[in-house]
């Protein structure tokens, strides 16, 4: 039953797996079990899903509550396809591994830019991490 | 056998006969009890009524702790629990709590334990293995039983049981001292049957550890209680799932006050449904299932059981959920001898139904299905395919479970049957296995009808408007873009009509706010909400015409006119009233300026009293506009003695002249009779012309005097002025009263009003002077006289 014809609401999807990128960068998967005005999303199995490169790792989390302003995007996801075959699951701790030395190779690199500036007389102003992702 | 065995010359059985023919004694008896006259099935019941009381009794609490081994509801258990630590893997924090309470009966059984663990070298041997192996997987909360509060008896049974597998030696969960039923060889037997499983601990996944957590020292009674109640749960529960749903909707309960519906969805949490195949078999290691299977054990089991489990499982396995299924009864191996050639056979006939790593309804399937499924979640590589199979399925084609990968690993395996299925028949019936799928998710319609009702509700409030096009005009034209597309596209023939989103129409409306008001109340009360803030300020505008307002500002301004006169002039009169007192104190060389000063002020007020130009001659207007407020009555009776005699005099006339008018005025306030000491004074002091023309000012027009003679303080006048008269004519044989006739007229006149008058108009005077009857009797004869006596009430001898 379409609640609310012509526009878009959260109330069809729920109970159905569902995929929801947050602000600060995470994935998770779960199915949606309850929604509010304000798009708080009630996730039940929750999956914490990494990805670096092409690797990726589930973190089971199971219940997961999510704030409505802390979403970037939400789409369900089809239970029938297949995963795609290009990414490949790895263990959690694979994946944390990945993750880490990710962040410092990132970090590495910031930090190079910013001497970088710095000896020319520049600087970057410091951005507003609200949404780190 | 064993007997025969020794026998041999086999040199290395004889070092172990002892233990051997322990075992054997000890089986052998068991088996006596169990299958003999002796077995422990007549009474289980009651032992089960019993151990659910003492669970109940005992509390769930200390028992449910993470790692909820140590305090397992069975007293005894967690006596023997607290008393070995070193038994007890999972975190020891729940451990002492259950132990205080069952100090005093845990004695027994921690007798029991020790000798056991002293006694038996078996239970020894298994207890160091036990200690090693569990130890690294016990860090993960693997055993929290579930703490449905729907289920807080059956649960305790079952979450007896994984808490035992810490205790390896089988301290005597058993032993419970109130409990006779369990015999020692029962605990003997379990201590036994704990050993088996050990062997299943050879896994690494931290799951395996988990579900391999060792023997579950569980009497055989225990076991059949656990099977029978939780199997009877979970046969409740089946139903249940289909109930929650109606339950909300049938229930108008607001959604305010909506409490979270019986999580009966779940049946599995804790509980151990399925105790067919121990779920310390990993998938990995099919052949440790057969391992099990052959494990002898005795204990009763009752295979028919398997077939109870219609669909109690959701669809999809959480983690604790499966660690909770894991951890299960299922751990022990009290079934495999039975029920594992009854598990393939049902996974086998399942398994050709779904081509999956069937989760065969209600079956074994899961518990295996669970360490299979179980896997991918907590990482390391997606297990081989063959894993979610489970016990190697006779012919369960592996091939088919390739596709479904990691998304689905936390699929439900019936759900990932399904799957499969559908991706068997392609391009059918998608939206029904939908359904399908959602109607049985026993996590389904958490949310109501109701709530998504009011979520709708929400959102459709925000779209009202009383003007679409203005607050919403993108989608407005989006709309009718969308519709003359479809209507392009489309025939004229088949009408389909798309939904369309009826917003509501909200009509603009005045709304004017208007207090709560209550009958008879006074005030308006202060009833605020959101949508009506409280009014601070009534302001109540009232609309008049320009005459009215212009007259009513007259009036208002005159009688504020003169209320700063009589303010003024009174400012001036407490100074010239105390300037006596001031005189004295000031110094001799300011003494002038203060006289000075005094005198101006004394002419001020003189001058304020006066019409404009001529001297000695009140202002009539003034006077009356001062006398008409209470204040200038005071004034003037104040003012009186200060000003100089003659002005004193006109005031006074200005009285008598207008005394109707000042006593009209005077109605509301009775402060004329303040005045009249002054205004005697001022009487005495006038000469006999001046009274004369008081007089007359009195008698004034027609109808004055009678007038006057109404109030109190004109007729008072009108004596003080005879009795003055009369004491002038009486006292000075030479006053001039009598040189004009104007007093002797006056006075025949005031008599003629005063007889005249009648008596109820007459007011009493303040008093009355005594030579009023002289004066009367000097110009009235006796007749006259009498009346005016009477009249007047003129005593006599009042002379």
């Amino acid at each position: 039953m379409n609640y609310v014809p012509g526009t878009a609401s959260l109330i069809d999807d729920i109970d159905k797996k569902h995929l929801v990128l947050l602000r600060d960068g995470r994935t998770l998967i779960g199915y949606l079990r309850s929604i509010d005005q304000f798009a708080n999303l009630v996730f039940h199995q929750t999956v914490e899903r990494i990805h670096v490169g092409k690797k990726f790792g589930d973190i089971p989390r199971g219940i997961f509550i999510v704030r409505g302003e802390n979403v970037v995007l939400l789409g369900e996801m089809d239970v029938d396809k297949p995963c795609d075959t290009i990414l490949q699951q790895v263990s959690i701790e694979e994946i944390l591994e990945e993750q880490r030395l990710q962040q410092q190779a990132k970090q590495e690199t910031e930090k190079v830019k910013l001497q970088v500036l710095k000896d020319r007389g520049l600087s970057v102003p410091k951005a507003d991490n609200l949404d780190e992702y | 056998m064993f007997r025969f065995q020794s026998l041999d010359d086999d040199c290395t059985l004889e070092e172990e006969d002892d233990g051997l023919i322990d075992e054997e004694d000890e089986i052998d008896q068991f088996n006596d009890d169990t299958f003999g006259a002796g077995a422990i099935d007549d009474d289980w019941q009651e032992e089960h009524k019993r151990l659910a009381e003492l669970d109940e009794r005992d509390g769930l609490g200390a028992g449910r702790g993470p790692g909820g081994g140590d305090c397992s509801p069975s007293p005894a258990s967690s006596a023997a629990a607290g008393r070995l630590p070193p038994l007890c893997f999972s975190s020891s924090s729940s451990g002492p709590q259950g132990q205080d309470e069952r100090s005093g009966g845990g004695d027994l059984a921690e007798s029991l334990a020790r000798f056991i663990l002293d006694a038996d070298p078996a239970v020894a041997g298994v207890g160091a293995a036990e200690r090693r192996g569990p130890a690294p997987g016990s860090a993960g909360p693997v055993l929290s039983a579930p703490r449905g509060p729907d289920q807080p008896r059956v649960l305790q049974q079952p979450a007896s049981i994984p808490p035992k597998h810490q205790l390896p030696p089988g301290p005597p969960a058993s032993g419970l001292p109130a409990s006779s039923v369990l015999s020692y060889q029962q605990q003997q037997h379990l201590l036994r049957r704990g050993a088996a499983p050990m062997a299943q601990m050879n896994s690494h996944s931290i799951w395996d550890n988990s579900m391999g957590f060792g023997p579950v020292s569980v009497t055989p009674g225990l076991v059949t209680h656990m099977e029978d109640s939780p199997l009877m749960s979970i046969i409740k529960e089946v139903g249940l799932p289909k109930r929650p749903p109606q339950g909300r909707s049938d229930e108008g309960h607001d959604l305010s006050e909506r409490a979270p519906p019986p999580r009966s969805s779940s049946p599995v949490i804790g509980s151990p449904p399925v105790r067919a195949v121990p779920i310390g078999t990993p998938p990995k290691h099919p052949m440790s299932l057969n391992h099990q299977v052959h494990h002898p054990t005795a204990v009763h089991v009752r295979a028919p059981v398997q077939h109870r489990f219609p669909a109690p499982f959701p669809e999809r396995l959480s983690p604790n959920t499966l660690l909770n299924m894991a951890n299960s009864p299922l751990c022990r191996g009290p079934f495999p001898p039975r029920v594992g050639p009854v598990l393939s056979q049902l996974q086998r006939a399942q398994l050709l139904n779904s081509q999956v790593a069937g989760f065969p309804r209600g079956g074994p399937g899961p518990p295996l299905l669970a360490g299979a499924g179980f896997r991918p979640f907590f990482g390391g590589p997606p297990p081989p395919h063959g894993h979610r199979m489970g016990p190697p399925p006779p012919h369960g084609p592996p091939n088919h479970t390739p596709p479904i990968r990691h998304n689905t690993t936390h699929l439900h395996p019936q759900h990932r049957r399904m799957l499969t299925q559908r991706m068997q028949s392609r391009g059918g019936d998608r939206v029904r296995t939908g359904l399908d799928r959602r109607s049985r998710d026993p996590y389904s319609n958490l949310m109501s009808q109701k709530e998504k009702e009011w979520v709708t509700k929400i959102q459709m409030m925000q779209l009202q408007s009383t003007d679409p096009y203005l607050d919403d005009y993108y989608y407005q034209n989006y709309y009718e873009k969308m519709e003359k597309r479809q209507e392009k596209e489309r025939d004229s023939s088949r009408k389909e009509h798309t939904t369309k989103l009826i917003t509501p129409q909200v009509a603009k409306v005045e709304h004017t706010y208007r207090p709560v008001q209550f009958a008879g109340s006074l005030g308006k009360l202060t009833v605020s909400s959101v949508n009506n803030p409280r009014k601070m300020i009534d302001a109540v505008v009232t609309t008049r015409s320009d005459d009215e307002e212009k007259r009513e500002k007259q009036v208002w301004n005159k009688r504020r006119q003169v209320l700063y006169t009589v303010e003024k002039m009174f400012s001036l009169l407490l100074e010239v009233q105390d300037f006596e007192k001031r005189f004295v104190q000031t110094p001799e060389e300011d003494r002038d300026a203060l006289l000075e000063q005094h005198k101006s002020n004394t002419e001020q007020l003189s001058n304020s009293l006066q019409d404009g130009d001529w001297e000695d001659r009140v202002s009539d207007e003034q006077c009356v506009m001062i006398m008409s407020v209470r204040k200038g009555k005071r004034l003037v009776a104040r003012l009186l003695p200060f000003l100089p005699a003659a002005q004193a005099a006109a005031v006074v006339m200005a009285i008598a002249r207008n005394l109707p008018a000042i006593a009209k005025k005077d109605k509301q306030d009775q402060a004329l009779c303040c005045l009249v000491e002054p205004v005697s004074a001022v009487i005495q002091s006038l000469s006999s012309s001046a009274l004369t023309d008081l007089l007359q000012e009195l008698q004034g027009g027609e109808g004055q005097l009678a007038a006057a003679l109404q109030n109190k303080f004109g007729v008072t006048l009108l004596f003080l002025i005879l009795s003055e008269g009369e004491r002038m004519q009486s006292s000075d044989p030479n006053c001039q009263l009598m040189d004009d006739n104007r007093w002797t007229e006056l006075v025949f006149s005031v008599t003629r009003e005063l007889l005249g008058v009648p008596s109820s108009s007459l007011a009493p005077p303040l008093f009355t002077p005594p030579n009023l009857l002289s004066l009367f009797s000097r110009y009235v004869d006796r007749q006259r006289l009498e009346l005016l006596q009477d009249k007047l009430q003129i005593s006599a001898s009042s002379r």
